[in-house]
């Protein structure tokens, strides 16, 4: 590749878009950078899915203690430490992030600690990072760029997360004990799963979202499922309602919420609240407009199915591109953007291609999903067959002491594609993979029905769901 | 020169064979005839004998290999002929003699031996064809080798097939044959007129976008035979000649008001009825046809008409139409009776609801149904002695409309109503 640059590639961002970009360069031969502020790892890694799939698991362990009797097992010494979940989920952010320092050095990546600015649209300024305060700025030039500088968590107006009354994820994913009672403003993923972890640890819990449904983007069958089942574990969901303001004092925050139906007002006493409403693409400080780059009025930066921004030699992937803010997508994205700009055949990602990734909740019940929703299908068109089967009468989820959620499949009436899936339940998105390779693979409910699956096993749901596309379940 | 031996065809649906074993090692001598080697397919175990005499010079495929059918697989010649082999088979043969073993076995086309044939450019096997794709390609009756596939190793995508629908919907047919429009030594090229290209592609769009159905029924022409005998005469006077084609124009635009729909065109959201009657008259020209219209056609009287008609026809004949008024028809009427021709089925003229052909107005005998006999209620149909038979002008009339818009009922409807005004002219 052209010689008169530092480097063939520079990757800003070690989120699960950057590294694996990183990565994938290196195998096709680009001298490579990797550009990281913080810690390597990214959001991903050291406050998201990591640390809080580890958080979840203590909860799991937590949730089946507290039933053991259901199994045959009494005790009554079970001492709750959140303080050692909370390390132990910090040791497999340690273990994880050492990880992609050794993929790094296994590549021959060079990783560049500090903050980077473009000043033309082949030369970073890398300055002082929060974790480098006094570095030295320094000119760094590359072919091309991937951008992969991620989000950050949406401010709410007039309100500032302290850390200590008011939260957002990268606080409330490190506390040190447990709330009495927590608020969380937004019923979206993030808000769901620390609801989920806080209120098995106890927590009073109360939910606003200002949507008519929790987690909004999802089939209305499934959230009404998960709505359902918080209530009964005491988790207050309050849709349609918006906070009006936070009155923080010494020892709690009353947040002031207004149901949207009535108008009505009510006042809510909690320890801490939880800001939960989205993300904003960190795209400001980057010197994208000295590059180049075109971004569109939120802030998140354009970009063609193989991932180039308006300037052809700069790629952006993941958070920032706003197209899914998951880390398996900007994993997907990266390795598209750098087969790319390493001149190898990359397999592009048209921008209706992303409905159909799996989108995720680990909340309990777990949700994962992909396509469109039944609602989504109908509005589109699509003349639609359903197959809906529950998880209940399944033996193994009946073994598991699981009673609810369902696995929901939608498909075109007249080719049988599958246009979504839905899954709410236990291990909702370990069993997705069989979904999304069916429609990728442009397979339908009939094969998937034909496929045998194992017994007992919950995935026997997803093979009666597909039966019940065509409408014959047989354990109905 | 050596001969080679060939994985022999053992069956209509075999197309591979392994080989179990050689019954002679290279340096052997054999007969012809005489058993080489076992193999076995997925169907039968046999042997193979040798197709010549000779020893037995090299073995391409190792025992467990397998090999498509046709594949050559050894050669037998004279001591010393080794050097005759074909250079790419003796590089062949030891991979494949390397490849010992039962994990040799294998139906990827990696592990075959070359056929005699030219090495492929790519590799030979089945596509993987979703279900999804299988269904739409059967649908719309595609041979899914014709479709650029974008996917893995080429795999054709659902998206892939609905682009071509939509490309070959799109694409004029005279497009299709221009590909193969390398003329044989007997064949002369014509080229394509531009007229001959919009009549081509606008008879195939209505072909494909109309489901055409043709009725046909028969009309006396006695009274407009007569009434146009007592005025033809005059009107030449006045310069204006008086032919057939406005009384059928005059006929359809009065039947037209009475069944709307047969007046409207087809759209998703519903039936476009229009308020305006224009009628379309079909007329030949050098290389091809034009189909001026006559507008409010309901409007007008005969005479009227028949000066359109005859206007817009002469126009038509020295190519002075203007654009405009060979649009906006909303029926059209294509007298092929002119050129002798008794009965047709026409193409729809797009986006209209049918058609009508007029068939050549000849003597015919009819046969009028006698009166009843006294007291019983005799079928008229029944053969009686009061039948007889009178030679009167006749004529088919045929409409061809779309079924998506009307039904048989509603165009038969319509096209008696036509016959009626034609059979009862006031004279």
């Amino acid at each position: 590749m052209a010689s008169n640059y530092d480097y063939d590639l520079i990757v800003i961002g070690s989120g699960p878009g950057g590294y694996v970009a990183a990565i994938r360069a290196a195998q096709l031969n680009l001298k490579t950078a990797l550009i990281e502020r913080e810690h390597l790892g990214g959001v991903c890694l050291n406050w998201g899915c990591i640390p809080k799939k580890a958080l979840i698991k203590s909860a799991e362990v937590l949730d089946t203690l507290q039933h053991a009797q259901d199994f045959g097992l009494t005790f009554d010494n079970l001492q709750v430490d959140y303080g050692a979940a909370v390390d132990r989920s910090l040791q497999i952010v340690n273990r994880q992030t050492k990880g992609v320092g050794f993929l790094m050095r296994k590549n021959n990546i060079d990783v560049i600690e500090g903050h980077a600015r473009f000043t033309d649209a082949h030369t970073v300024q890398v300055g002082a990072g929060p974790l480098n305060p006094d570095g030295e700025p320094r000119g760094v030039t590359a072919a091309s760029f991937v951008v992969a500088t991620g989000a950050r968590a949406k401010d709410l107006p007039g309100v500032e997360a302290d850390g200590e009354r008011i939260l957002q994820y990268r606080h409330a994913i490190r506390l040190d004990e447990v709330p009495e009672s927590l608020l969380v403003v937004g019923a979206g993923p993030i808000g769901m799963e620390l609801s989920h972890i806080y209120a098995t640890y106890g927590a009073q819990v109360t939910i606003v979202e200002m949507l008519d449904q929790a987690l909004p983007l999802e089939d209305t069958d499934v959230a009404q499922e998960v709505e359902r089942a918080f209530q009964k574990r005491g988790i207050k969901v309050l849709t349609s309602s918006r906070t009006e303001g936070f009155d923080i004092g010494e020892r709690s925050v009353t947040v002031t919420v207004k149901n949207l139906n009535d108008g009505s007002d009510q006042k809510i006493e909690v320890e801490k609240a939880l800001l939960a409403i989205g993300i904003s693409p960190n795209t400001e400080d980057v010197g994208l407009d000295a590059a180049g780059a075109a971004r569109n009025q939120e802030g998140y930066l354009e970009i063609d199915e193989y991932m180039r921004t308006s300037r052809k030699n700069i790629y952006a992937i993941g958070d920032c591109t706003g197209k899914m803010p998951l880390a398996h997508v900007a994993s997907a994205q990266a390795i598209v953007a750098a087969e790319h700009a390493a001149g190898h055949a990359a397999a592009p990602i048209p921008a209706g291609r992303y409905i159909f990734m799996p989108r995720c909740t680990f909340c309990v019940p777990q949700v994962a999903s992909l396509g469109m929703t039944e609602a989504q299908a109908e509005k589109a068109g699509y003349p639609v067959n359903v197959g809906k089967f529950p998880f209940m009468p399944n033996g193994s989820a009946q073994a598991q002491g699981v009673r609810g959620g369902f696995v929901k499949i939608i498909a075109d009436q007249r080719y049988g594609e599958i246009l979504g899936a839905h899954i709410v339940g236990p291990n909702a998105t370990e069993l997705l993979p069989e979904l999304s390779l069916a429609q990728m693979m442009e397979l339908t409910p009939t094969e998937i029905a034909h496929n045998v699956h194992a017994h007992p096993t919950l995935a026997e749901v997803v093979m009666e769901a597909a039966h019940g596309v065509e409408g014959q379940p047989i354990h109905m | 020169m050596p001969t080679p031996v060939k994985m022999p065809q053992l069956g209509e649906t075999v197309f591979e064979g392994t080989v179990a074993r050689w019954l002679k090692q290279p340096g052997e001598t054999v007969e012809r005839q005489e058993p080489l080697l076992d193999i076995t397919t997925d169907k039968i175990d046999t042997e193979v004998p040798a197709p010549a005499a000779g020893v037995l010079l090299k073995v391409l495929a190792a025992e467990g290999t397998t090999v498509q059918v046709g594949s050559v697989i050894a050669y037998i010649g004279d001591q010393g002929e080794e050097k005759d082999i074909p250079e790419s088979y003796q590089e062949a043969g030891e991979t494949l003699e390397n490849a010992k073993g039962p994990e040799a076995v294998s139906p990827q086309p990696a592990a075959t031996a070359p056929t005699d044939a030219a090495p492929a450019p790519r590799p030979e096997g089945r596509a993987f064809v979703s279900p999804v794709v299988a269904r739409i390609s059967a649908e719309h009756n595609i041979d899914l080798a014709d479709v650029q596939g974008s996917g893995h190793q080429g795999r054709v995508t659902k998206q892939d097939l609905l682009a071509f629908i939509d490309a070959r919907n799109r694409q004029p047919p005279a497009a299709h044959l221009a590909s193969g429009a390398a003329a044989d030594e007997d064949e002369i090229l014509q080229p394509l007129s531009n007229m001959r290209r919009m009549i081509a592609e606008h008879m195939s769009r209505s072909v494909r976008a109309s489901p055409h159905v043709v009725t046909i029924f028969e009309a006396d022409m006695t009274a407009v035979v007569r009434h146009r005998a007592a005025r033809k005469a005059a009107l030449a006077q006045k310069g204006i000649g008086l032919s057939f084609t406005p009384y059928f124009v005059a006929a359809v635009a009065a039947a037209l008001r009475d069944n709307p729909t047969v007046n409207s065109r087809w759209t998703d959201a519903g039936l476009m009825l229009s308020q305006r009657i224009h009628v379309g008259v079909a007329a030949a020209v050098p290389d091809g046809l034009v189909v001026p219209v006559i507008r409010d056609a309901d409007e007008l009287n005969l005479l009227g008409l028949a000066r359109a008609v005859n206007d817009l026809a002469e126009r038509a004949r020295r190519g002075e139409l203007s654009p405009d008024e060979v649009r906006g028809g909303t029926f059209t009427v294509t007298n092929h009776g002119t050129n002798g021709s008794l009965a047709g089925t026409p193409i729809i003229n797009q986006p209209q609801a049918a058609i009508l052909g007029v068939g050549k107005i000849s003597k015919r005998a009819v046969v009028n149904s006698g009166a009843k006999t006294d007291g019983a209620p005799a079928d008229p149909l029944l053969p009686s002695p009061d039948d007889s038979i009178s030679i009167r002008p006749m004529c088919y009339l045929s409409l061809a409309f779309d079924h998506r818009i009307l039904d048989g009922l509603a165009a038969d409807t319509f096209l008696s109503d036509v016959v009626n005004r034609l059979q009862n002219w006031a004279a």
